[in-house]
């Protein structure tokens, strides 16, 4: 089954680089969007299942998107990954409910690894 | 001749991404060193000319007194600068978040100066650094001046070059009244080299 997979960066090169971070052989639909603006209007749109988040973008940021998911209650996951590595950024994203923290510059063993621990990808395939 | 250096849209793009990852690791040692959460911003990168610099400079701080400390790093292909800019008004709450006891003196702001420079500049530089795969070293940092109108401290007469690849950060420090400008710069010959280096970053 296709999973609908959202990334969300202000950044074409960073946007890019988590794409190509996703495992070769998880059949996914990848969705793209520069802001938390864009994201929100392609989640509420519906369809998407998972959403990788970048905390410093302008128009909307990564705390803003997370909160506006929340409010509205938004059926998506969220993983946020950032070069803002201050403990704190991770807490507060946690918070506010996202469901992991990553790292930037992104590794793909670390994306699957997070990606197993959910249940989205098997651990065996691998 | 020298080739005239300019930035594509995809370069610049990743020269901001690659400035955002290093940003957070020197933020990362800044909140630890002084308990606090750092606010990251975009970073801005623009190539400047001689006769921008001042421009540049004073978009940057327009606070009526500044102390700043520059730090040259060098690596392979690629040489640069460090420019910190400390709004003075900063002082007070530093002086506080490290515990001491009075208002500092001119000593011991130099001293905190220093360190915060060391932190910052030399995060961000490594950081930068290891992502192009470059070993960089640094220079002792070296004071410009401190509480005086940034003109005086930075003006053309300090510019050795025609153009720069200048990379700006400013830091500010949630819930307190800090802020500094971080001015990344590289030379025309650095740029073009990593240019070459960024391009496979950016292959389909």
């Amino acid at each position: 089954m296709t999973t609908k997979v959202l990334i969300c960066d202000d950044s074409n090169m960073a946007r890019k680089q988590m794409s190509r971070a996703l495992p070769d052989n998880w059949p996914t639909e990848i969705t793209f969007a520069k802001n938390g603006a864009e994201a929100i209007e392609i989640i509420q749109a519906g369809g998407q299942e998972l959403m990788f988040l970048d905390l410093t973008m302008p128009v909307m940021d990564g705390y803003e998107t997370l909160e506006a998911i929340r409010k509205d209650d938004l059926p998506i996951m969220v993983i946020v990954v950032s070069g803002d590595i201050q403990p704190e950024a991770r807490d507060r994203v946690k918070k506010l409910g996202a469901i992991e923290f990553i790292k930037k510059p992104v590794d793909q063993s670390k994306i699957a690894a997070v990606l197993t621990d959910y249940g989205m990808i098997g651990g065996d395939d691998e | 001749m020298s080739k005239l250096i300019a930035l594509t849209e995809d370069e610049r793009d990743c020269y901001q991404e690659i400035t955002n990852v290093a940003m957070g690791q020197a933020a990362d040692q800044l909140a630890r060193l002084l308990d606090v959460y750092v606010v990251l911003p975009i970073p801005n990168v623009n190539i400047i000319e001689r006769n921008e610099f001042k421009m540049t400079i004073k978009s940057l701080e327009d606070a009526p007194s500044v102390s700043a400390v520059c730090q040259g790093f060098i690596g392979a292909g690629v040489a640069g600068e460090a420019l910190l800019i400390f709004n003075d008004s900063s002082f007070s709450d530093i002086s506080q978040l490290l515990k001491y006891s009075q208002e500092l003196n001119t000593e011991e702001e130099l001293e905190m100066l220093m360190d915060v420079a060391n932190v910052l500049n030399g995060a961000c530089i490594q950081g930068i650094g290891k992502q192009l795969d470059i070993n960089f070293s640094q220079s002792h940092p070296i004071i410009l001046g401190q509480h005086r109108p940034i003109s005086e401290l930075l003006d053309e007469k300090h510019v050795t070059w025609q153009r720069t690849m200048a990379i700006e950060i400013n830091y500010t420090i949630e819930d307190h009244n800090i802020n500094c400008d971080l001015l990344l710069l590289f030379t025309e010959e650095s740029v073009l080299h990593m240019n070459r280096l960024i391009s496979f970053l950016l292959e389909d």
